[in-house]
C-alpha cells in the first residue's frame, strides 16, 4: 500500500491516528463503502426492495390521513409517490446494487448522485430544485434501510462494526448529520468539502478531537477501514501511512496531548500578564449544561450566554417560568462568576408560533433586536426572566445587532417597562442589573462614543462585525476568501470602540472566534480590552498566552500592526511575533487567519 | 384529426422500433412539463405495458419515469416525439398524444 499524502484546511488542532469510517454523504446514515459478500446481495436487494415498500405504505398512510381542505401537501405527498415508483430511482439503485455487490444504502445514494447531475445541469431552476424531493424520498428509504438493519440485528451489524474509535469521513458534514453520530467513537474528522468556518470545525472543537476540512480526493482516494493519520494542526490527512512518518506523527501526538495536559493544569490561574495586565476570560454557551465545560475549562464567567435555544426546536414559546427556571439556574451556579445573558438574536423563522416573513436577504432581515421590538410582548417575557433571575447571582443583559441609538432606546424603553410592570406585580427582580450592547455593526462601531454613555458594557461580536464590514459572507465559498479577520478596517473598528468604550468609563470585551485565535489575542491585548469571552474548550490555551506575555510587546504588535496597510502585511507582522513568542501555541492552535500567503 | 402517427416499417435503419409507434407531440399548457404536468403524464404513461420513449433532440427520456421527464426541462411550444414498442405501443401513442393536447388536464 502505497502512502499517500492529501492536503485540506486545519479546523480543529491535534492528531490522530487510525482507521476510516465513512459517513452517508447526506448525513444521517452511516454508509459502509466496502463491497459485500457475494453472498449477502440477495439479501441487500430484498433490503433495498423492502425499504422501498415500506417508505411506499408509509405515505400512502400518510395521504390517507390528509383532510380534504389540505390539498396542498397532498400533492406533495403524490409526487412522493410517484418518485418512489419511479424506475429512474429504484431501478437504478438495485442494478447499481448487483453491478458494484455493494450494500443497499450506498448504491442508493450512488442513483440519488446520478439524478442529481443530471439535474444539476438543467437551465430551469424550478426543475432543477426538485432533485431535493428526489433527496427527501430517498432519506426516508434510507430510514427504513436503517430500520430493517436493526429489525434484522446480527447479520447486518456484523458488516457495520463501530465497536473501536474510528476516523470519521465524509463529504461533507451538516449541523443535522452531527445529531446522528456518536460522538464517543470518534477519534477525529475530516471532510472533503468545508472551509475555515464550517459546521465540521465548530463540532470537532467542542469535542476536542482533530479535524481537516476542505481535503480535495478525499473520497476519491480513501477506502473504509484504511489507517490514517489526521493531522489538525498542519491541515494533513496522511492515507497508508509509512513506518518513518507514523513514528514522527507519534512523538508529535505524545508532545500535543501533553501541552493540553500543561494548559489544562493551568488554567484556573488568573489570566494576566508577566507585567500585570489583567484581562477576565469567560466562556461562551449555547445550552445551560455547557457551564460545567466552562467552568472546568477556567471560565472566569459566562461572557455570552446565546439564549436562542429555548425558542427553537419545540412546540410552544416557553413561559416566562420556564425562562425565569432556567437563567436562575445558570445564574446561581456561575456566581458569584458572572453571565451575561444576551437577548433573542435569530429571526422569526427559527422561532416557534411566529408568523414568518418572507424576506429576500435575512441576514439584513429581521431578526434580533429588530425582531424582538416587532414582538414586543416575547422580547419583554424573556427581559423579566432575565430580571428575576439575576436576584440569584451575577447576571448582566446584552442587547444583539444595535444599529444606532434610537434601537438601544428603544430596547431600554421595554426594559424599563417589564421593571415597571414586575414592580406592581410586586415580583422581585434585580433592580441593578448591569446593561449592555453588543457591537457588531459597522454603524454602531462609527458612533461608539454615542452609544457608550448608555449603558453599562460594550461586548464586541467580532464574527458579525467582519462579515458586515467587508459585506462577506463567510459560509459563501466563492467569497470567503475575503474573509479577513485583520482587515485594517476590522483592527481599525475594534480599537475605535474599545477606546470610545475607556473614555466613557465602560467595560468593553470581545466575543467571537478572533478573541480565541492565537495570533489575535495579542492585538487585542495591545488595545487593553478587558474580557475575551471564547468558547469553553480554547480558554486554557488562550490563558497561557496571556500568562506569559507583557502588556509591553502586545502594545508594540498592535503599534505595528497599526501601521501597516494590507492584511498580508498585518498577516505577516502577527505571524513572525506570535510564532517567535508562542512557539507551542502557534503549533497546537488552529487559526482562522490565512497565513500561508505572501 | 388523426395524431400524427406512422407505423414505424420503414426497412431496416429502424429495426429496433419494428413494432413501434411514433408520434410527434407539442407542450401546450403554460408551465410546460414542471412537475405535476410530468407526473400526471408519467401515471398515464405507466397505465401501458408498452416501453414509452419521450425524445426531445438529442434527449431521450422514459415516459414513465417523473424523474426522466423533469430532466427533458420541456417548455411550452416544445415540439417532442413519443416512440412506443410493445403490444399496446399504438394505443399507447393515441391516448398519450391525446393526453399532451389536453394540456395534461391543466387550465392553462
Amino acid at each position: 500500500m502505497v502512502q499517500t499524502i492529501l492536503h485540506g484546511i486545519p479546523v480543529s488542532a491535534g492528531i490522530s491516528i487510525g482507521k476510516v469510517y465513512f459517513m452517508h454523504r447526506a448525513g444521517m446514515h452511516v454508509v459502509s463503502h466496502e463491497p459485500v459478500h457475494p453472498d449477502r446481495l440477495g439479501y441487500e436487494l430484498e433490503r433495498l426492495d423492502m425499504a422501498f415498500d415500506r417508505a411506499r405504505q408509509e405515505l400512502k398512510d400518510a395521504l390517507d390521513k390528509v383532510p380534504p381542505e389540505l390539498k396542498e401537501h397532498a400533492s406533495l405527498i403524490d409526487s412522493h409517490l410517484m418518485i418512489l415508483a419511479d424506475p429512474k430511482l429504484q431501478g437504478s439503485a438495485r442494478r447499481i446494487l448487483e453491478e458494484q455487490c455493494i450494500e443497499a444504502e450506498w448504491a442508493l445514494d450512488q442513483a440519488v448522485e446520478r439524478i442529481a447531475d443530471v439535474f444539476a445541469a438543467i437551465e430551469d431552476p424550478y426543475i432543477r430544485e426538485r432533485i431535493q424531493d428526489v433527496r427527501a424520498v430517498s432519506e426516508r428509504v434510507m430510514n427504513h434501510l436503517a430500520l430493517l438493519d436493526r429489525d434484522n440485528g446480527a447479520a447486518a451489524l456484523a458488516a457495520k462494526p463501530l465497536s473501536n474509535r474510528v476516523v470519521l469521513m465524509a463529504n461533507d458534514l451538516t449541523p443535522a448529520d452531527t445529531i446522528e453520530i456518536e460522538v464517543e467513537k470518534i477519534m477525529s474528522l475530516a471532510t472533503e468539502q468545508g472551509g475555515k468556518t464550517s459546521h465540521t470545525g465548530i463540532l470537532a472543537r467542542s469535542l476536542q478531537i482533530p479535524a481537516v476540512v476542505g481535503v480535495s480526493g478525499l473520497c476519491e482516494t480513501v477506502k473504509d477501514g484504511d489507517l490514517v493519520i489526521v493531522d489538525g494542526l498542519n491541515g494533513k490527512v496522511i492515507v497508508n501511512p509509512e513506518e518513518a512518518v507514523l513514528g514522527t506523527y507519534g512523538d508529535l501526538k505524545y508532545q500535543f496531548e501533553k501541552y493540553h495536559q500543561t494548559i489544562n493544569q493551568a488554567c484556573q490561574l488568573p489570566a494576566e500578564t508577566t507585567d500585570g495586565f489583567r484581562i477576565m476570560v469567560y466562556a461562551n454557551i449555547e445550552l445551560a449544561e455547557e457551564v460545567t465545560a466552562a467552568l472546568d475549562h477556567g471560565g472566569e464567567g459566562i461572557g455570552l450566554y446565546r439564549t436562542e435555544y429555548a425558542f427553537m426546536h419545540r412546540r410552544q414559546l416557553p413561559t416566562e417560568e420556564e425562562l425565569y427556571e432556567e437563567y436562575k439556574d445558570l445564574a446561581s451556579i456561575c456566581a458569584p462568576r458572572r453571565v451575561v445573558f444576551r437577548t433573542l438574536d435569530v429571526g422569526g423563522d427559527k422561532i416557534v408560533g411566529v408568523e414568518p416573513t418572507d424576506e429576500a436577504n435575512p441576514a439584513m432581515g429581521l431578526r434580533a433586536i429588530r425582531f424582538c421590538l416587532r414582538h414586543e410582548e416575547l422580547f419583554k417575557r424573556q427581559i423579566r426572566a432575565i430580571l428575576r433571575a439575576a436576584l440569584h447571582g451575577n447576571a448582566a443583559l446584552m442587547f444583539p445587532m444595535i444599529s444606532g441609538l434610537r434601537e438601544l432606546n428603544q430596547a431600554k424603553f421595554i426594559l424599563a417597562k417589564a421593571q415597571r410592570e414586575l414592580e406592581a406585580e410586586g415580583v422581585p427582580y434585580a433592580k441593578d442589573m448591569p446593561i449592555g450592547m453588543m457591537v457588531e455593526l459597522p454603524s454602531a462601531v462609527v458612533i461608539a462614543e454615542m452609544l457608550a454613555p448608555e449603558v453599562d458594557f460594550f461586548s464586541i461580536g467580532t464574527n458579525d462585525l467582519i462579515q458586515y464590514s467587508l459585506g462577506i459572507d463567510r459560509t459563501n465559498r466563492y467569497v470567503s476568501y475575503l474573509y479577513q479577520p485583520l482587515h485594517p478596517a476590522v483592527v481599525r473598528s475594534i480599537k475605535h470602540v474599545v477606546d470610545a468604550g475607556h473614555r466613557e468609563g465602560i467595560e468593553v470585551n470581545v466575543c467571537g472566534e478572533l478573541a480565541s485565535d492565537p495570533y489575535c489575542v495579542p492585538i487585542l491585548m495591545g488595545m487593553q480590552v478587558d474580557g475575551l469571552s471564547i468558547a469553553p474548550q480554547a480558554i486554557p490555551g488562550i490563558k497561557r498566552i496571556i500568562r506569559q506575555a507583557t502588556l509591553e510587546e502586545c502594545k508594540d504588535l498592535l503599534r505595528d500592526v497599526l501601521a501597516a496597510n494590507t492584511v498580508s502585511k498585518i498577516n505577516r507582522q502577527v505571524k513572525e511575533t506570535v510564532f517567535k513568542r508562542f512557539p507551542e501555541e502557534v503549533m497546537f492552535f488552529s487559526s482562522l487567519l490565512d497565513l500561508d500567503e505572501g | 384529426m388523426k395524431p400524427n402517427e406512422r407505423t414505424a416499417s420503414r426497412g431496416d435503419l429502424e429495426e429496433d422500433v419494428v413494432s413501434g409507434v411514433v408520434a410527434e407531440v407539442c407542450v401546450l399548457n403554460e408551465q410546460g412539463l414542471h412537475a405535476r404536468p410530468a407526473a400526471k403524464l408519467a401515471q398515464e404513461a405507466q397505465k401501458f405495458v408498452a416501453d414509452i420513449q419521450l425524445v426531445s433532440g438529442d434527449a431521450q427520456a422514459d415516459c414513465k419515469s417523473i424523474l426522466d421527464i423533469l430532466t427533458l426541462a420541456a417548455a411550452q411550444g416544445c415540439g417532442l416525439e413519443l416512440r412506443a414498442t410493445g403490444a399496446d405501443a399504438q394505443e399507447a401513442v393515441e391516448h398519450l398524444t391525446e393526453f399532451f393536447k389536453r394540456r395534461f388536464g391543466e387550465k392553462r
